[in-house]
C-alpha cells in the first residue's frame, strides 16, 4: 500500500489545506467507529445518510454505526435536516491533486445531506483515490453520457464551505456544511459494491 | 410545464422578442452614477484602497506559489505558461465554432431534459425570465453570484414587476442590501469595512449584529437565508463554463449556497453567455485549474458543480445563453479575444490605478482591466469612456490573465475609439499636432528653454516653490499644481543633437569603417532623452564608444509617436511612427549599422510591438512589412549592454568603487521593461555582476510607479499615490541610489525625489555604468 499512502497523504495534506480532515481506514468498521467517536456527534448521536437505497454500496456500515449508539434518520425533506449535525455520503471518486471528492447524486435527498447539515462525512474506497484532476474529466464523461444512468448533478467538494467576503476574512461554515471530513476506506468488502472508474465505463458503454 | 408548453413558451417568446426588440435595455431607476463621481468617491475612499493593497501582494504570492508547486509537482505541462496556452486554445476553438458548439450544447442539454433559449440583448434574457415567474406565479427568487445578472440588471427589472430577488451569496447580498454593485468580479464588498458590513446586516435583520465579529456577520445570512431557500420558487445561478460535449453547465462557488440556489427550487435558470461555452470536460479541468489560483490564490473552489439537465421529475432547468454585444466582439479579429475571459478578476487585482480607485470606477458594471475593454460592447462606449482612461498601460495584466487577452492593447483601441468618437480634449491635440510636426517641436523646446527661467532658477527642475510665485497668472496655476508633489524637468539648453558632433555624419560612418568586426550602432535617443536628459543620452554613447564602437546618431530623430498612441491619437500617432521608419530605414542605409539601440524600453516598445498592431489595423501592409524588417535590428540598451557589450567582452574592465564609498542600489522593474520586454534579470546583472555593487530589492520593485504616461496629467492624484507608493519602497532599502532604465519613469521618480527632497539619487542604468567607466 505505499503507493497509495503517498496517495493518501498528498491527498490529506491538499484537503487540509482546504480546511478539510481525511482520514485513513482499513475497513467499514474503523471507518464506523471514527464516525461514532468524531466531536460532531457528541452531543445530539445522529446522522442523516443519504436514502437507504441510493447508498447501496456502502449500506453496510450503517448497522455499524447504529451498533455504536448513532441514530439514522434518513433525509427526507430539506426542512427536516436542516442543521442536523451530521451527513454522510458516498464519494465515487477522490482526487489527491487538490484533495476533492467526487460525488454524484441524481437524488435530492442524497445531496441535501451534503448541503444542509453541520458535518459533512464522506466514505471513499481507497481504490478510487487517484492522483489527477483529469480523472474526473474521464469519470464526468461517463457519468452524463444520455441514458437512464446519466448522472444530473455531480459535485466535486473540495473542504467545507467558506467565505472571505468580509475584509478578506477568511470563515468557514457559511450556506454549507462548517466541516468535511473525509474517511478512505481500504478494503470497504464485504458489501462493497461500488464500481471502479473501468466497471463504471463499461457498464454505460452497454448499450 | 411539460417539455412540450415549455418548448411552445420559448417560441412565444422569440415571437415576442422580434416584434419589439430594443436596441438596448433602458433602466431609468438604478442609474449608475457619473463616471467623475464614481471616480472622486473611489479615490477618497481609503479604506478601500488600504485594503486593496494589502490584498495584492498577499495573493500575488499564493497565486504564484500555487503555480510553482504544481509545475515542481507534476512537470511543465501544468506550468502557468502551458496551462494558459491550452485553455486559451480551448477557448479560441470554442470561439471559433460557436455556432457548431451552441447546436451540441443545446442538442444534449435538451436531450438531457434542460430547456436552452437564445437571448439577444438584455432585455430579451430579462423577460424570458419574468414570464417564467409570471407563468408559474413564481414571487420569490434566490439567486448565486451571477455576473450576467449584473450585466442585464435582472434584480432591478424583476424588482419593478414585484418579484422577489434575494442574493445569497454573502458579498452580493450586503451589496443588495446597501443598494450597491459590487466593486469587484470576485470579491463584490472589497471595498466595505466590517463595522459597515455589521451595520448594514443591522439595518436588514432589525437585530443588533457586532460590528466587529466577522464570524458572528458571516453566521447570519445561514439564518437569514434558510427561509428564502425553502420557499422560493426559483433559483437562478450563472454558469463558469458550458461544456458542449455533454450539455452540462459548470458552477464553481465556495459558499454552498449555489448547490442549495440550484438544487432546492424546482425551477432553476442558468443565466449564461455564449462566451463561457467550452468543448470538452477536459477543457473545464484545465479551466478549474487556473481559475481559483489567478483569481483569489486559492488552489480551488469549494464547490465545482456539473448540472446536466434536471434531477428529478418536476424540477425544471432552463438555459438562457445571452448575446448582449457578444456577436459584434466575435466579429471584430481583435476584440473576440476578450471573449476568452474567465472572470477570474486578476487582471483587477494586479492594476495599481484599481487599487487605488477600486471596481466602481475603474470599469462600469464589469470592472478591472476587462471591464475597461468589454464595457463599450455590452453598455455602449459612453459607458465605457470614463473608466478607460484609468489604464496606464503598465501591462501588468497582461501577464497574469489565465487567457493570455492582450488587455493593454484592447484598451488603447477602446481609446482610440473613444477619442475618434469624441475627439481628443484641446490640450492634448495642442501637444500632439506639435508633437507631429518635429521642426515646430524643435523651435518651440529651445524657445521654452530658454523662457523657462522663471520656473527653474537655473536648476534641471520647474519646482513648485518657484511657480507658485506665478500660480495667478492665465495658465500656469494648473501647471503649477501638477509640480506641487513632484517636480517637472526642464528642457535641456542644448538638447543632445547639439552635443553628438559628426557622429550626426552618417555616411562618414560607413565610409571609414575598416573591418567587418567593428560594430555600428545607430542610436535612437527618444525626445524624452534628446530634450530632456541628454546627459543620460551621453552616457549611453560614451558606453559604446569606450567598447570600441562606433555610433551615429541620425539628427532627423524625433519622438516615436508613443504619447499620442498612448492618447488614442492615431492619427498623430501614425504620422510619427512612419516618421521614424523612415528615418531608422534611412540610416541604416547611410551608415551600414549593424544595430539600432535605443535606451528607453518604451520607445522599444513602441518601435517593435505597437506600431505592428498600429499598422497591421490601418492595414498599411507595406508599412508593416517595413517595420518588421526594423524590428530584427533593434535593441534596448540594457539587453545589448549584456548580450553583446558583456558577452563579447567588448566592454572594458570597469573601476571598482574603494571600499566603504560603494552606493547602494535600488532598482526599479520600467513596466515596459519587465512586463513587455520580459527583462527581469538583466539589469540586476548587470549591477551586481559587472558592476559589482550591492544591490537591495525594494517592494514590488516591478509594480508601476505612476507615470503611465498621460495618465499622470489627465489623473494626477492616481500618478502622485503610485509614486508615493514607490519611492515609500525605494526609501525603506536604506539605498542611496535609485536606477531605472526607462526616461519616462526616471522623470517621474526624479520629480518625486526632488519635490520631496528625498536623500535619493535617480539615474539611468547607463549612467551608473558610465561612472565606472575606467
Amino acid at each position: 500500500m505505499n503507493n497509495s499512502s503517498a496517495l493518501f497523504a498528498q491527498f490529506q495534506r491538499r484537503l487540509s489545506t482546504a480546511g478539510g480532515v481525511a482520514h485513513w481506514a482499513e475497513d467499514l468498521a474503523q471507518a464506523a467507529e471514527m464516525i461514532a467517536t468524531h466531536p460532531a456527534l457528541a452531543e445530539q448521536r445522529l446522522i442523516i445518510p443519504p436514502a437507504f437505497a441510493a447508498c447501496q454500496p456502502w449500506g453496510a456500515i450503517l448497522p455499524l454505526l447504529s451498533a455504536r449508539g448513532i441514530r439514522l434518520e434518513e433525509a427526507e425533506t430539506p426542512e427536516r435536516i436542516a442543521d442536523a449535525p451530521a451527513g454522510l455520503s458516498c464519494a465515487a471518486l477522490a482526487i489527491a491533486e487538490t484533495g476533492s471528492v467526487f460525488l454524484a447524486d441524481n437524488a435530492l435527498a442524497a445531496r441535501i445531506v451534503g448541503m444542509l447539515t453541520l458535518t459533512h462525512f464522506v466514505l471513499v474506497s481507497a481504490g478510487q483515490l487517484v492522483p489527477l484532476l483529469d480523472e474526473a474529466a474521464t469519470l464526468l464523461q461517463t457519468f452524463t453520457r444520455p441514458g437512464p444512468q446519466q448522472q444530473h448533478y455531480i459535485s466535486l467538494v473540495t473542504g467545507p464551505s467558506r467565505t472571505a467576503d468580509i475584509e478578506r476574512t477568511l470563515t468557514i461554515g457559511v450556506q454549507g456544511p462548517r466541516a468535511l471530513c473525509v474517511i478512505v476506506v481500504a478494503s470497504p468488502a464485504p458489501g462493497d459494491r461500488s464500481l471502479s472508474i473501468q466497471e463504471a465505463k463499461d457498464k454505460s458503454d452497454e448499450p | 410545464m411539460s417539455h412540450k408548453e415549455q418548448s411552445a413558451h420559448v417560441q412565444l417568446l422569440a415571437a415576442q422578442r422580434s416584434a419589439t426588440e430594443p436596441a438596448s435595455a433602458v433602466h431609468d431607476v438604478h442609474a449608475m452614477p457619473p463616471f467623475a463621481e464614481r471616480l472622486q468617491r473611489g479615490l477618497s475612499d481609503e479604506h478601500m484602497h488600504r485594503a486593496l493593497e494589502r490584498f495584492a501582494p498577499s495573493w500575488r504570492q499564493s497565486r504564484q506559489a500555487l503555480f510553482e508547486a504544481a509545475e515542481t509537482e507534476y512537470g511543465s505541462d501544468y506550468s502557468f505558461a502551458n496551462l494558459r496556452q491550452r485553455l486559451r486554445s480551448a477557448k479560441d476553438e470554442a470561439i471559433a465554432h460557436q455556432e457548431e458548439l451552441v447546436t451540441r450544447f443545446k442538442e444534449r442539454a435538451t436531450a438531457a431534459g434542460a430547456v436552452v433559449y437564445e437571448a439577444r440583448s438584455a432585455e430579451d434574457a430579462n423577460r424570458y425570465i419574468y414570464e417564467l415567474c409570471r407563468h408559474k406565479g413564481i414571487t420569490l427568487v434566490v439567486k448565486s453570484k451571477t455576473m450576467v445578472s449584473e450585466e442585464i440588471e435582472l434584480n432591478h427589472y424583476l424588482e419593478e414587476r414585484g418579484i422577489k430577488a434575494v442574493e445569497t451569496d454573502l458579498g452580493e447580498w450586503v451589496a443588495q442590501l446597501d443598494h450597491e454593485r459590487p466593486s469587484h468580479m470576485v470579491m463584490p464588498i472589497i471595498h466595505k469595512t466590517r463595522q459597515q458590513v455589521g451595520e448594514i446586516l443591522s439595518r436588514a435583520t432589525g437585530r443588533e449584529i457586532s460590528r466587529e465579529n466577522v464570524a458572528e456577520q458571516v453566521a447570519v445570512i445561514r439564518r437569514e437565508h434558510r427561509q428564502a431557500f425553502l420557499t422560493a420558487g426559483m433559483g437562478i445561478s450563472g454558469a463558469n463554463a458550458l461544456i458542449a460535449e455533454s450539455g452540462t453547465v459548470m458552477l464553481n462557488t465556495n459558499e454552498g449556497n449555489g448547490r442549495m440556489v440550484t438544487s432546492l427550487p424546482p425551477v432553476h435558470v442558468v443565466l449564461a453567455s455564449y462566451d463561457k461555452l467550452l468543448p470538452t470536460f477536459a477543457d473545464a479541468i484545465t479551466q478549474i485549474r487556473l481559475l481559483a489560483r489567478s483569481a483569489t490564490g486559492q488552489p480551488m473552489t469549494s464547490y465545482t458543480t456539473f448540472i446536466t439537465g434536471p434531477d428529478r421529475p418536476g424540477k425544471e432547468v432552463h438555459i438562457i445563453l445571452l448575446d448582449n454585444g457578444r456577436s459584434a466582439m466575435r466579429a471584430d479579429p481583435r476584440f473576440r479575444e476578450a471573449l476568452r475571459c474567465i472572470r477570474c478578476a486578476a487582471c483587477a487585482n494586479i492594476c495599481p490605478p484599481y487599487q487605488q480607485v477600486g471596481g466602481h470606477a475603474f470599469g462600469y458594471i464589469y470592472s478591472g482591466a476587462i471591464g475597461l475593454v468589454v464595457t463599450p460592447f455590452h453598455h455602449g462606449l459612453e459607458a465605457g469612456a470614463g473608466p478607460q482612461s484609468l489604464c496606464v498601460s503598465c501591462n501588468a495584466c497582461e501577464t497574469v490573465c489565465p487567457v493570455e487577452i492582450p488587455l493593454p492593447s484592447l484598451i488603447l483601441d477602446v481609446r482610440s475609439r473613444v477619442v475618434a468618437n469624441k475627439g481628443l480634449p484641446w490640450l492634448k491635440r495642442l501637444i500632439f499636432g506639435t508633437l507631429a510636426r518635429p521642426r515646430l517641436f524643435g523651435l518651440l523646446t529651445r524657445l521654452a528653454a530658454l523662457g523657462q527661467w522663471p520656473a527653474t532658477l537655473g536648476t534641471p527642475y520647474v519646482r513648485y516653490r518657484y511657480l507658485r510665485l506665478f500660480e495667478r497668472l492665465p495658465g500656469i496655476g494648473p501647471l503649477a499644481r501638477l509640480t506641487r508633489w513632484r517636480s517637472l524637468p526642464a528642457f535641456a539648453l542644448r538638447p543632445l543633437r547639439d552635443r553628438v558632433g559628426s557622429r550626426a555624419n552618417l555616411a562618414g560612418a560607413r565610409q571609414e569603417r575598416r573591418r567587418p568586426e567593428e560594430l555600428t550602432v545607430c542610436y535612437f535617443a527618444g525626445c524624452m532623452t534628446d530634450r530632456l536628459y541628454p546627459e543620460m543620452g551621453e552616457a549611453v554613447i560614451q558606453i559604446l564608444e569606450r567598447c570600441g564602437l562606433r555610433v551615429v546618431f541620425p539628427r532627423a530623430q524625433h519622438c516615436c509617436g508613443l504619447p499620442a498612441l498612448n492618447s488614442g491619437d492615431r492619427q498623430h500617432g501614425a504620422a510619427m511612427a512612419k516618421q521614424t521608419v523612415r528615418m531608422l530605414e534611412r540610416a541604416l542605409d547611410e551608415s551600414g549599422a549593424d544595430y539600432i539601440v535605443c535606451a528607453s524600453t518604451s520607445c522599444v516598445v513602441t518601435l517593435i510591438q505597437d506600431y505592428l498592431r498600429l499598422f497591421e489595423d490601418l492595414q498599411l501592409q507595406s508599412w508593416l512589412n517595413r517595420t518588421r524588417a526594423l524590428a530584427g535590428r533593434i535593441m534596448d540598451f540594457t539587453s545589448f549592454l549584456l548580450r553583446v557589450l558583456v558577452a563579447q567582452q567588448r566592454l572594458p574592465a570597469l573601476r571598482r568603487p574603494a571600499s566603504g564609498t560603494a552606493p547602494v542600489v535600488t532598482y526599479h522593474d520600467s513596466c515596459q521593461s519587465c512586463n513587455c520586454l520580459g527583462l527581469r534579470t538583466e539589469a540586476r546583472q548587470i549591477i551586481r555582476d559587472v558592476l559589482g555593487l550591492e544591490l537591495r530589492e525594494m517592494t514590488d520593485s516591478d509594480v508601476c510607479c505612476g507615470f503611465g504616461g498621460s495618465t499622470s496629467i489627465e489623473h494626477p492624484e492616481i500618478a502622485e499615490r503610485l509614486l508615493t507608493r514607490k519611492l515609500r519602497h525605494a526609501e525603506e532599502t536604506g539605498a542611496t541610489l535609485l536606477v531605472s532604465d526607462n526616461p519616462g519613469c526616471l522623470m517621474h521618480l526624479r520629480g518625486g525625489v526632488d519635490a520631496n527632497g528625498l536623500p535619493l539619487r535617480v539615474l539611468h542604468l547607463a549612467q551608473l555604468v558610465a561612472e565606472y567607466l575606467p
